[in-house]
């Protein structure tokens, strides 16, 4: 059989992509489960250590007695929350300082690329441990320091996009027109450069998400013992080898969690960019 | 209606168009041709109050101003409206044909549904229907699309458009439908053109004058008939005669 | 000549830039930098005398306003003087060279593991397009760039230390101790790599002279190996290219997590102790590498495609 290699796009391969429904179910059932739970994710139960799953305790328990399940229903509050924060300030930050620097032009322009390009050249987990490091592990700090390493790729991104819509002319016909700077810019340059940024921002809080649950596994961001799905990887270390089961389903969360936003991200771009 | 002494445009410092001098009467159509790189889009560019601009005098409507050589920031012709070449670059491609119609009505302040009346009956002026209010322009034609820039422009009631090569982008049998629907509308409302195009059928079948430039200086300056007939300079009997071989005036003439 | 005249002077600002950020984070972090380097220098001790303070102030100039202690620093570390750690006394320099070789070589093996993978992997998926195998390659592609690298090698201490007992889980040293985080580090190389890959493989199969070749009746192997394999390598070289800034910090990663000796260990012990010499020193050589990558590719494609020179510096 020869090649047959007409079509480069990966689309077609795919099996049943999830798209904005999955995301939705899978927030839904987050909530419910948060609901419905009997367990109090912070209440240790010392009889029932280390429990494997069975029906009361679907996933086990952990080293307190604590039921992992409801942990991680409520570790999603502190991964998914968390990092839609994180990365929705660092768009902002990076959208305003892009949009900056391409309506200005030359020295602003030049200055506030340089910082960027600056910024650009920490990699984000080393500056990320650096930083929460040296001003004390905690949930504050790591949310600083994530948004300290975020907003760049927004910046450049908007950047860019916001050079190439003041070239169009329709910008030319608002502003001979009458209309005032501030309109045109949230009439014609904003709808023209958000949905790039929005597919940047799903990427990013995939990457985010990784990041935090990472950081708080090493010591240096959420720590135990609130409920987020690193930070309870951290917890179970110890018990690596008594009770593997601690170790799996948290991990199994971020896995799920990160996939599910991917896929959806992937299947916002490829509509996008159908619309374009 | 519109008369200018010696417009000189500059940029950064150099002056990029000289002294150019051209008048153009109420309702009447002026062309501005020449080759690329002769200065039309920089002439452009002064007339929209984009660049720099010093001339000796400068009459608009029954408004005179006169001045030796006064610099202004631009001049930025009052009740003028505009229409640019691509028509897909023109309109923002995030809102819906009315959307963009209703921008050009934005400094008179209207109530939106006479805003939306009068994009309406502007649709129906340039053989639009009216459902195209909702429409994008990725959902259009690029014909369509140019029609629509065209009602934008004639939303706003001005008595001066200016055009810059609001044809080349179309297709030859769209260019005809749009060269007649722009000189029926130019006739039946009474509106001043300035089209620039670098089109000499197109000029010798609808305007009313030609503004011939070349190298950033204006070469002639002459009625139609005038510029066809006799033209005043070399370079433009060299142009006519050229055209003139390749069949291009016939054809539009044909096509009137 | 101009351009480059213009991404030198970007360069030169960009490096300034980075040592400015570097020191101000450290020199603003909470906490007094006395007491630490007093706490590291006599480890067991709790009060110190405010003269022994005052002294040390004075010895490393803290007292100093932060402009000046930036430009003492800077002056010192372009001349080589790299300081020494807090804790050790040993030469930054020293500390840095003893720990550059474990992260280099845990790089190297995984990236060359890594990449074969990538290359077997995307060839398989772009041999039979469309096939289980094409969309297994896809499937882990995708589950690769979501998985938690810390999960992953959880779950090979797990699988391979705890339940098979064939290698060990923790430490440095032996041969066997670098088996899982390799494969860690090189299941993420294989993840990132094998999506562009395959794209970049179609993408030269969809050239004209493919066609071209098929009619002369050249073989498909020939076709692959000699042809388009060579016209995929230059993006893949590129984004390969652009990736090692994410190996290095990956490594370091993997070695915390596995408590290798390493880069990546000395920075977060170094970190946690207040270590600041060693601190900035490390920050920097992890940003300078990334601006050294990025400069080589950049004027790698300046010279094989002069259209670049006049474009854009920064590809988004």
């Amino acid at each position: 059989m020869s090649m047959s290699l007409s079509n480069p796009n990966v689309k077609q391969t795919i099996p049943a992509m999830p798209g904005t429904w999955t995301l939705m179910v899978f927030a839904l059932t987050l909530g419910a489960g948060m609901l419905m739970t009997p367990y109090d994710p912070t209440q240790a139960d010392f009889l029932n250590r280390l429990a494997t799953p069975s029906a009361l305790h679907w996933f086990g328990t952990d080293h307190l007695g604590r039921d992992i399940a409801t942990r991680v229903l409520y570790g999603s509050f502190w991964s998914l929350g968390l990092s839609l924060g994180v990365v929705s300030i660092g768009a902002a930050i990076g959208t305003i300082v892009g949009l900056v620097a391409a309506q200005n032009g030359r020295w602003v322009d030049m200055i506030l690329m340089r910082t960027t390009d600056s910024f650009f050249a920490f990699p984000e987990l080393i500056s990320a441990v650096t930083i929460a490091g040296l001003f004390g592990p905690s949930t504050m700090n790591l949310v600083l320091a994530l948004i300290v390493v975020s907003w760049m790729k927004f910046a450049r991104l908007v950047r860019s996009l916001a050079i190439s819509v003041v070239q169009q002319d329709y910008i030319l016909q608002a502003r001979l027109n009458g209309l005032p700077a501030w309109r045109v810019l949230w009439q014609h340059n904003l709808p023209n450069i958000l949905p790039g940024v929005f597919v940047l921002w799903t990427n990013s809080w995939s990457r985010t998400i990784l990041a935090i649950s990472g950081l708080s596994f090493l010591g240096f961001g959420v720590q135990p013992p609130n409920a987020e799905w690193g930070a309870m990887l951290l917890d179970g270390k110890a018990y690596l080898l008594t009770a593997p089961h601690i170790m799996i389903f948290p991990g199994l969360a971020v896995l799920f969690a990160v996939l599910t936003i991917n896929l959806t991200g992937d299947r916002w771009r490829d509509r996008l960019a159908d619309n374009i | 209606m519109l008369n200018i002494a010696k417009l000189s445009v500059s940029a950064a410092g150099r002056t990029l168009l000289h002294e150019v001098s051209f008048s153009v009467a109420a309702s009447e159509m002026l062309c501005v041709i020449g080759e690329s790189g002769a200065g039309k889009s920089t002439l452009l560019k002064g007339l929209m109050g984009l660049m720099p601009c010093r001339y000796e005098r400068f009459e608009h409507r029954s408004s005179a101003e006169e001045s030796a050589f006064a610099t202004t920031s631009g001049l930025g012709l009052p009740a003028c409206r505009y229409v640019m070449q691509d028509p897909l670059a023109a309109l923002n491609p995030k809102r819906s044909l009315g959307q963009s119609i209703c921008e050009s009505l934005y400094t008179q302040k209207l109530p939106a549904p006479e805003q939306r009346n009068r994009a309406l009956s502007a649709l129906e002026a340039v053989e639009l229907p009216v459902e195209f209010y909702d429409r994008l322009p990725k959902e259009v034609s690029l014909g369509q699309a140019q029609r629509a820039c065209l009602a934008r422009a004639l939303v706003a009631e001005p008595e001066l458009i200016i055009f810059d090569e609001p044809l080349s982008a179309l297709d030859a049998l769209v260019q005809k439908k749009i060269a007649l629907k722009m000189d029926q509308l130019r006739r039946e409302i009474g509106i001043t053109y300035i089209v620039v195009t670098h089109d000499l059928g197109f000029a010798a079948a609808y305007a009313d004058r030609i503004l011939l430039l070349r190298n950033g200086r204006m070469e002639t300056f002459q009625d139609k008939g005038d510029f066809f007939a006799n033209p005043a300079s070399a370079y433009a009997s060299d142009l006519v005669g050229a055209a003139q071989t390749l069949g291009a005036l016939n054809r539009m003439e044909a096509a009137e | 000549m101009n351009a480059l005249l213009t991404r030198l002077g970007g360069l030169v600002t960009v490096l300034f830039g980075i040592s400015f950020i570097t020191f101000a984070v450290t020199h603003f972090a909470p906490g007094d930098k006395a007491l630490a380097i007093a706490q590291a220098r006599y480890p067991g001790e709790m009060g110190f005398d405010a003269e022994i303070l005052e002294g040390i102030r004075d010895e490393f100039h803290l007292d100093r306003p932060f402009i000046s202690q930036y430009l003492h620093w800077l002056v010192d570390f372009l001349t080589g003087d790299f300081g020494r750690s807090y804790s050790s006394h040993s030469k930054v320099w020293d500390i840095f060279a003893g720990n550059l070789e474990e992260t280099f070589s845990l790089a190297i093996t995984a990236l060359t593991l890594g990449l074969a993978a990538a290359f077997l992997l995307a060839g398989l998926a772009v041999w039979r397009k469309g096939s289980l195998i094409d969309r297994f390659a896809i499937l882990l592609a995708s589950v690769g760039a979501a998985i938690p690298s810390f999960w992953l090698s959880i779950l090979l201490i797990l699988l391979f230390s705890a339940h098979l007992g064939w290698l060990p889980a923790y430490g440095t040293g032996t041969l066997a101790q670098l088996v899982l985080p390799t494969v860690t580090l090189a299941f993420w190389v294989m993840s990132s790599q094998t999506r562009l890959l395959r794209s970049f493989l179609l993408e030269a199969y969809d050239q004209p002279f493919v066609e071209t070749l098929r009619l002369r009746s050249v073989s498909e192997r020939e076709i692959f190996f000699s042809h388009v394999l060579r016209h995929a390598l230059s993006p893949a070289l590129t984004m390969i290219g652009l990736d090692l800034a994410g190996l290095i910090e990956g490594a370091v990663i993997v070695e915390i997590i596995f408590a290798r000796s390493g880069l990546g260990s000395l920075l977060a012990g170094s970190v946690l102790a207040r270590d600041l010499p060693v601190v900035v020193f490390l920050v920097m050589f992890f940003a300078l590498t990334y601006v050294l990558i990025n400069t080589v590719i950049d004027l790698v494609q300046t010279f094989t495609d002069p259209r670049h020179l006049a474009g854009e510096r920064n590809a988004v």
